[in-house]
């Protein structure tokens, strides 16, 4: 109970103070990429806190629902958090981290922002919601299948004892981890709407599809919006980084290890960034009836690493 | 069993006031009527969950009418569940009609309402009650003719009329698979007796498993038996719609549960059979609730869906069990039958409040409603919740039992045959599919009803529902949050530890959550909001016409699934010759098909029809011909008679 309680606090307040930071990192790097310097690391931060201070605006024509999604986002995602240890690994989870449950905790997120999308009236907000949902049911199967996959290949479906398993063997023993890692980039990128699936910078109807929707949200709100969709970001980022590359995740409470796990996790993130940024950089942003390419792809890694395992 | 034969007499007593009252139009002997009702059902939630949980079966034979016929009641652990899962929608539902029915314009008609539906009600609780097949017929009979009527209660509408005889062919349909499965049953058994495993041939196992599949199935819409269910649900009164969607579709599934599993011996490819057709149900169930823009259509569909999801529960657990993998196949199980009582309380739930909606704004198609959470701030609420259940969100019950699927799926890889466990991988990802596109499906249909502008004028007009209508749902909201919330406490109680997450704690850490996050914004942020017209780009002041609507929502769906739905085009030209005469014209028409009903329905009657046609022509003729057949048939008769004898 002890060490959940600690896990609970610390995995929570890590979350939250390194998630813009990759948010950041991503936008320095882009920039560069595009030959312009970028905002500074930190203006995140400073975004962030402003918007907190800054009035809501609302619709006229706005229910209870858009004064309820950002919370039920944030408390959705923070929940969907402490499935996936960053730093540490608790004793007991009590039911977290279960997989399943860690992805449906970020539906329910998701399902929230789709309806606030629609509740302006806005045509904006109607179609991000239609774009995410379309997106987000297609993709589920391939979501599940590379899940499967991992469960299949490490033999539990807590994410936890996943994380526990990576950490005690080493990746050279498991080779098709690396393709379901493959599979788990991809999701990576669908999930936290990014090139070639959604093109974050935008506000173009033509393209954007997760900043329509939140193209309403305004001052608190939009913040709550923002700050909620860096922790999904980082949450899936943990998720790869410690099925690939576990080594730092602290088995045990020492402050040492603590500090040896946040500085190995903001290490290992900030590459990660790097490189979805130069990914993100060099892919273009795909049609949204062409993304089935990119899907079955995902698709594949998955079913040939369930058919490896199966084989062997 | 005395109180269980108390609440049936509550029910007939009830049934009867309304009939002896039925000349006069009498809104307090209704409600009196009704509030019996309400009792008796509230006696049946009891019994039945006393019974659930006692685990001591209740026995109970009722006149000897023929040697081998007879009423026999035994209530076990599983009939007890069904019970209670009827009775908490049957309880809900009475609630309800105390103000719905008075909404409908004849007296007669109010009046009849009360005893069809009790009628109706106590009809599927003895069929699942029954111990024999023959008592299970005749309530099978009076749960079709009883359900039969109140579909047609506004028999004034053609399309009423059209749908009520469409489920009336389709219920006898499965009713002739039920005799023909019972007669075998009885041919091999020599009784009625709903005997647990009786030794069988494998032939005899095999067609009695067929004949109940499609007997059960038609009832429960499996895909292809589907079609009626669309047409029926959404031209019956909304709450005959919550019984026959939420309740009665369930009670084939507890036929098919009974005999599968205590009366048959279930073989691999029956579990591989199930799984199939569940998926199909459940994947093409949500892709046509996604097209649907008739609110109660779209549920209809989706109750469609979530019978595959049982059936998928099912499938699993005989595969399981046929490699005797007895931990997962009870999962499975317990994953199917759970899914039971949350889909028959979820699906209510969403009718109801849908009911409602239909009743305020005067019509069913969601691109005519919108801004009805303003309105209708409550029934909006409940109907959240309930679109939060079925989309399998958590902490909501629906979650509950979509998440034991998955960790019954999940574990596929302990059978040994390789190509079970790629069908249970295909079937897996299609699951999953199916589980997204509802939540999509609820996103089009909460946000395209009740969010944003109205889109037509009577849904400015709409007002809350009396309180009466709300109490109903919310009871089977409550439920909802309630199983989900303490799913793991009660399959505990009920002495079973499944692996899953207790979501106590997860809503508890919500909840600390939410604390939190409301205690940081509030001290970090200005408390100013300010309501402002939504940003048109400039354009003047948007009305409804620039929202989204539910086929633009759908449309990129759509666009996916285009194989699946097969539109289809026709294309008219006209031709003229010099004198402007026209001398060819054709028709163009591009019209998404009903591939069921043009393609399996409408060649199967036609086909049914030419015989007939050939059968009847022989009849038409003179009496000297029938002598002739006589005579023929007579002469046929000695022969066989001498030459089997």
């Amino acid at each position: 109970m002890a060490s959940f309680a600690v896990y609970f606090v610390l995995n929570t307040v890590f979350v939250l103070a390194v998630s813009p930071l990759f948010m950041g990192l991503i936008k320095i790097v882009k920039a560069q990429m595009q030959g312009r310097r970028g905002p500074p690391l930190l203006q995140i931060y400073f975004n962030l806190l402003k918007l907190f201070k800054k009035e809501r605006v609302v619709s006229l024509n706005s229910s209870f629902i858009t004064l309820i999604s950002p919370y039920i986002n944030i408390i959705f995602i923070l929940a969907a958090s402490l499935c996936v240890p960053l730093v540490f690994i608790p004793a007991a989870n009590y039911g977290f981290g279960n997989v399943i449950l860690f992805l449906y905790l970020m539906v329910m997120a998701k399902f929230f922002m789709a309806l606030g999308g629609l509740d302006a009236g806005s045509s904006f907000g109607g179609m991000g919601s239609s774009r995410e949902m379309t997106i987000s049911a297609i993709f589920e199967p391939v979501v599940i299948i590379v899940v499967s996959a991992l469960v299949f290949v490490l033999n539990t479906f807590n994410i936890h004892q996943m994380f526990a398993t990576t950490l005690g063997s080493s990746v050279l023993t498991n080779a098709t981890l690396f393709l379901t890692a493959a599979a788990l980039f991809i999701i990576l990128i669908t999930e936290t709407s990014r090139v070639p699936v959604d093109n974050p910078e935008t506000h173009l109807e033509l393209t954007m599809v997760h900043e329509a929707m939140i193209l309403e949200s305004s001052g608190p709100n939009l913040a709550l919006m923002e700050l909620s969709h860096a922790i999904k970001s980082t949450l899936l980022m943990a998720l790869l980084i410690n099925i690939l590359v576990p080594w730092g995740l602290a088995a045990s409470v020492t402050p040492l290890n603590l500090l040896i796990g946040m500085l190995t996790f903001l290490l290992k993130g900030s590459i990660l960034a790097i490189f979805m940024a130069v990914f993100e950089s060099v892919m273009a942003k795909s049609r949204l009836f062409g993304l089935r390419t990119f899907f079955i792809l995902a698709f594949a890694l998955a079913f040939v690493t369930i058919v490896f395992e199966l084989l062997v | 069993m005395f109180l269980f034969a108390i609440g049936v007499g509550l029910c007939l007593l009830s049934a009867l006031i309304c009939v002896v009252n039925t000349r006069r139009d009498n809104s307090i002997t209704r409600k009196a009527a009704l509030w019996l009702t309400i009792a008796a059902c509230l006696i049946f939630v009891s019994e039945g969950a006393r019974t659930a949980l006692n685990n001591q079966p209740l026995q109970y034979s009722f006149s000897q009418i023929a040697p081998q016929l007879q009423f026999s009641f035994s209530i076990d652990r599983l009939a007890a569940f069904f019970i209670l899962v009827i009775s908490i929608v049957a309880l809900s539902v009475a609630i309800y009609s105390l103000r719905y029915i008075e909404a409908s314009t004849s007296g007669i008609r109010r009046n009849l309402f009360v005893p069809l539906m009790n009628v109706f009600i106590l009809s599927m609780l003895c069929f699942v009650a029954s111990a024999n097949s023959f008592a299970q017929l005749l309530f099978w009979e009076l749960i079709s003719l009883s359900s039969f009527i109140l579909v047609m209660y506004h028999y004034e509408k053609e399309e009423t009329r059209k749908a009520g005889i469409f489920y009336f062919i389709m219920t006898q349909m499965s009713t002739i698979f039920l005799m023909l499965g019972f007669i075998l049953l009885y041919n091999a058994t020599g009784s009625f007796t709903i005997a647990s495993s009786p030794v069988l041939t494998a032939g005899t196992n095999t067609l009695v498993f067929i004949f109940l599949f499609c007997g059960f199935g038609i009832k429960a819409g499996i895909i292809p038996f589907h079609k009626w269910l669309p047409y029926a649900h959404s031209s019956s009164p909304s709450n005959i719609s919550a019984l026959m969607s939420g309740v009665m579709i369930k009670v084939a599934i507890y036929g098919l549960v009974r005999y599968v599993l205590f009366v048959l011996d279930p073989q691999l490819w029956w579990g591989i059979l199930i799984l199939i057709a569940g998926t199909i149900s459940a994947l093409l169930g949500v892709i046509y609730a996604l097209k649907e823009h008739d609110i109660k259509r779209l549920l209809a569909y989706h109750s469609i869906e979530n019978i595959g999801i049982i059936l998928i529960g099912l499938g699993l657990y005989i595969i399981f069990d046929s490699y005797g993998l007895s931990d997962l196949a009870f999962l499975s199980l317990a994953a199917s039958l759970f899914h039971t009582l949350n889909h028959a309380i979820f699906k209510s739930l969403l009718f109801l409040t849908a009911g409602s909606v239909v009743e305020e704004t005067g019509t069913r198609d969601i691109e005519k409603m919108g801004g009805l959470v303003k309105t209708m701030p409550i029934t909006a609420s409940l109907f959240l919740i309930g679109a939060l259940s079925i989309s399998a969100l958590p902490p909501f019950n629906g979650f509950v039992s979509e998440l034991m699927i998955f960790q019954a799926f999940f574990q596929a890889f302990a059978i040994p045959s390789h190509y079970v466990i790629v069908l249970l991988v295909v079937c897996l990802s299609l699951f999953a599919l199916t589980s997204a596109l509802a939540a999509a499906c609820f996103v089009k249909a909460f946000g395209v009803i009740f969010l944003a502008m109205p889109r037509s004028d009577t849904v400015q007009q709409a007002h809350e529902v009396p309180k009466s209508m709300l109490i109903g749902p919310a009871l089977l909201a409550f439920l909802c949050v309630g199983l989900g919330i303490f799913s793991f406490q009660i399959f505990s109680w009920l002495g079973y530890q499944p692996p899953m997450p207790n979501l106590l704690w997860v809503s508890l850490s919500l909840f600390i959550f939410l604390g939190l996050t409301v205690i940081l914004v509030r001290a970090a942020s200005g408390h100013v909001t300010r309501r402002a017209e939504t940003w048109a780009c400039g354009m003047p002041t948007p009305d409804s016409h620039s929202e989204y609507t539910a086929a633009g929502f759908s449309e990129p769906i759509l666009t996916f699934f285009k194989p699946i739905y097969k539109t289809d085009k026709v294309i008219e030209r006209n031709f003229w010759d010099k004198y402007g005469a026209v001398f060819k014209s054709g028709r163009a028409d591009i019209h998404v098909m009903k591939i069921f009903e043009e393609k399996l329905y409408i060649p199967v009657a036609n086909a049914i029809r030419s015989i007939s046609r050939k059968v009847s022509a022989a009849q038409n003729v003179d009496l000297d011909t029938f002598i002739l057949y006589s005579f023929i048939t007579v002469i046929i008769l000695i022969i066989v008679a001498g030459w089997v004898l």
